[in-house]
């Protein structure tokens, strides 16, 4: 039983994760109607500002958070004004070569800054919970709650109120937006630096029980792609459920079958469901 | 970055040149070459083994370079990122012989090091593999000079001490690279005939997993007495953390790959070590050109801690120069080639960090290797655990 239990967690943890920077990508998505490579970069540049923030200031690890995913919105943002808005009538390709400039760009810059080697970012909580006989590192309960608050946020935001609609409405039609009133630039903006936000969060949250390096956004990003192709790509709740399914596959699959097959599950799963239902588990209301 | 890099040196190589040729007593260069993972996850790891090379070449220079056949010549260290992949490694080798005339190319991996064996004879250059795969020196290529000693020689000493320590059921969580596959290969059956039982066989992805649990747990459900672990440092004490966290209280056995001191700054936490058996790291080993070593090292990086591929990449270069004295050519590579070992023997401990001191006639270094074993916290040689 624990140790079932003991997948739950890993999948809840892995998944929380992933869903959180699947979001990001998610929503960008309805933007540029490209997924944006740079998100994995975005990732690890918030990963770096939270252990720069926590390591040489000493700065409280929510403190660092905040201020981290502060830094990669507006980071995110520079990129929408300097980078994605100047090719907005540019064919789809000049947007995706970008991106990767970008992704490229930003690792360099951090290698540079930091160097090639592996940081760690203390464990604000490293208190082992234990419930019966089952046990729980502290870190990884944190990262399930704080994901699934900033989730429901999320949704709440986009759903409830008027500036969250917009994102919505121009997700889903960027002239019938434009008709009724709605500023495109804002809401870029906006889209970005939410999405920036999301990564910054997503990875200092992860940090603690992970490495901090220049290459540490390739893992998750890759498979953030997986999960928005799975959920429907520019689906919200796609990108939530579809990042579960993924931490679950994985956690369960390396556990129950062979850690070497569980990617192999992982993309398994992607063919089954795309074959299943071509257009996402949640065809997205994004054209 | 590596592009400005190279501009630059390529810069600096020209201004150097000419300045060089109005000066009447001429130095010239010898171009040593490198190739290995300078970005991407494994960029730390090269970029240690390039220091190595770095700091040695910058020491010869400033002691005026190395005479031979009348001429001074000086160091200069060419190198290139092949971000880990065997066939960049093929092409940046190709490009270091033929436009550098390179005559020592270095690289700092197993899987880059078998492709430019494919043609380092014929392209006249000595391969500096820093791999210690023992097949390295096994295939009958006469221009290959194994920079670490083979780890065949670690295997038999892991055994016996873990076995001794923690009990004979061993899991094999090790990396699924080709280095870790090539050890376990070696190590799985010298345990069974030791009298142990492998419980359980589930390597992992150390470079691309996010997370070890699953893997971690799905061995432990065995319950091993020992765990077999290694891939980098920095992920190896993930893993070993994972375990730990998990409820795993029994001993781990290093690979050669991961170094104890820097598992030990991942985990800040000696006594989740407890019971670890692994390769002596650097800054614990108290041989004397070691302990100079670490110091001077220590002093020209800002408090930086050095670790053993630095050290065994510096003296590479050192007992090369030597060579290339002893055999009065810079570019004949069969000739530097056969000096090596007289080479590696002739240096003073200063500049033999590693304590290597002679080469076989396959080209595999000869070294005394020093097992380190956690202990109450402390690591000590592995010699005193056993009396």
């Amino acid at each position: 039983m624990n140790i079932f239990f003991q997948q739950v967690l890993n999948g809840l943890t892995l998944g929380s994760v992933y869903s959180l920077v699947a979001l990001g990508l998610t929503l960008v998505y309805g933007i540029l109607h490209i997924p944006n490579f740079a998100h994995g970069a975005f990732y690890m540049v918030g990963a770096y500002i939270s252990f720069y923030l926590a390591g040489s200031f000493g700065l409280n690890f929510w403190l660092a958070m905040l201020c981290s995913a502060a830094a990669v919105a507006v980071l995110a943002m520079l990129s929408e004004r300097l980078i994605f808005h100047p090719l907005r009538n540019a064919p789809a390709l000049h947007d995706m070569i970008a991106a990767i400039g970008l992704l490229l760009f930003l690792e360099a810059v951090v290698q540079a800054i930091w160097g090639a080697d592996f940081h760690r970012l203390p464990a604000p909580y490293t208190q082992i919970l234990r419930f019966a006989d089952l046990t729980a590192p502290a870190q990884r309960i944190l990262i399930i709650v704080a994901a699934f608050i900033l989730m429901i946020g999320l949704q709440i935001f986009l759903r409830r109120t008027t500036t969250g609609s917009t994102i919505v409405a121009m997700a889903q039609n960027r002239e019938g937006a434009a008709l009724v009133g709605i500023d495109p630039v804002k809401v870029s903006l906006l889209t970005f630096a939410i999405s920036g936000a999301l990564a910054a969060v997503a990875a200092t949250l992860f940090a603690p029980i992970n490495l901090i390096f220049p290459a540490m956004g390739h893992l998750v990003i890759l498979k953030a792609f997986v999960i928005i192709i799975l959920g429907g790509m520019g689906s919200i709740p796609g990108a939530i459920v579809g990042g579960m399914i993924i931490g679950f596959a994985e956690a369960f699959g390396a556990f129950y079958i062979s850690p070497a097959y569980k990617d192999i599950i992982a993309f398994a799963l992607l063919v089954i469901i795309l074959s299943l239902r071509p257009q996402g588990l949640f065809p997205s209301e994004v054209r | 970055m590596s592009i400005l890099s190279k501009m630059k040196s390529l810069a600096a190589g020209v201004a150097v040149a000419a300045s060089m040729s109005g000066a009447a007593f001429a130095q010239e260069k010898i171009n040593i070459g490198f190739t290995g993972p300078l970005s991407g996850g494994a960029a730390l790891y090269g970029q240690n083994t390039l220091t190595g090379l770095q700091m040695a070449a910058a020491e010869i220079n400033q002691a005026g370079g190395i005479e031979v056949d009348g001429k001074t010549y000086n160091f200069e260290i060419v190198a290139l990122d092949d971000k880990y992949a065997p066939s960049e490694a093929a092409v940046n080798a190709k490009r270091l012989a033929t436009q550098y005339n390179s005559p020592v190319i270095f690289t700092p991996h197993s899987g880059g090091a078998f492709a430019l064996q494919e043609f380092n004879q014929q392209d006249g250059f000595i391969l500096g593999a820093y791999t210690s795969v023992p097949e390295m020196t096994e295939r009958g290529n006469t221009l290959t000079l194994r920079i670490p000693p083979s780890f065949a020689g670690y295997v038999e000493t892991f055994v016996k001490t873990s076995m001794e320590r923690s009990g004979p059921k061993l899991a094999m969580v090790g990396g699924d690279h080709d280095y870790a596959k090539a050890w376990a290969a070696l190590f799985k059956p010298a345990w069974e005939e030791a009298g142990g039982e492998i419980v359980a066989e589930n390597p992992m992805s150390y470079n691309k997993d996010t997370d070890f649990y699953s893997g971690v747990s799905r061995a432990l459900a065995a319950s091993p007495d020992v765990m077999f672990v290694g891939g980098a440092s920095e992920p190896t004490a993930l893993v070993m953390r994972t375990a730990r966290e998990l409820g795993f209280q029994g001993g781990f056995i290093i690979m050669d790959q991961a170094k104890l001191d820097e598992i030990d700054r991942v985990i800040n936490d000696m006594s989740q070590l407890e019971n670890s058996i692994g390769v002596m790291p650097l800054v614990s080993d108290q041989r004397e050109g070691a302990k100079a070593f670490v110091e001077r090292f220590t002093k020209e990086n800002n408090g930086k801690i050095p670790g053993t591929e630095t050290s065994y990449m510096y003296t590479a270069l050192n007992a090369v120069a030597e060579a290339m004295k002893l055999a009065g050519s810079v570019d004949d590579p069969k000739a530097v080639m056969a000096k090596l070992s007289e080479a590696y023997g002739s240096l003073s401990p200063e500049r033999n960090p590693a304590s290597i001191d002679s080469v076989d006639e396959k080209g595999g270094t000869n070294a005394r290797i020093v097992v380190a074993y956690v202990e109450g916290g402390e690591i000590v040689p592995v010699d005193s655990v056993s009396q």
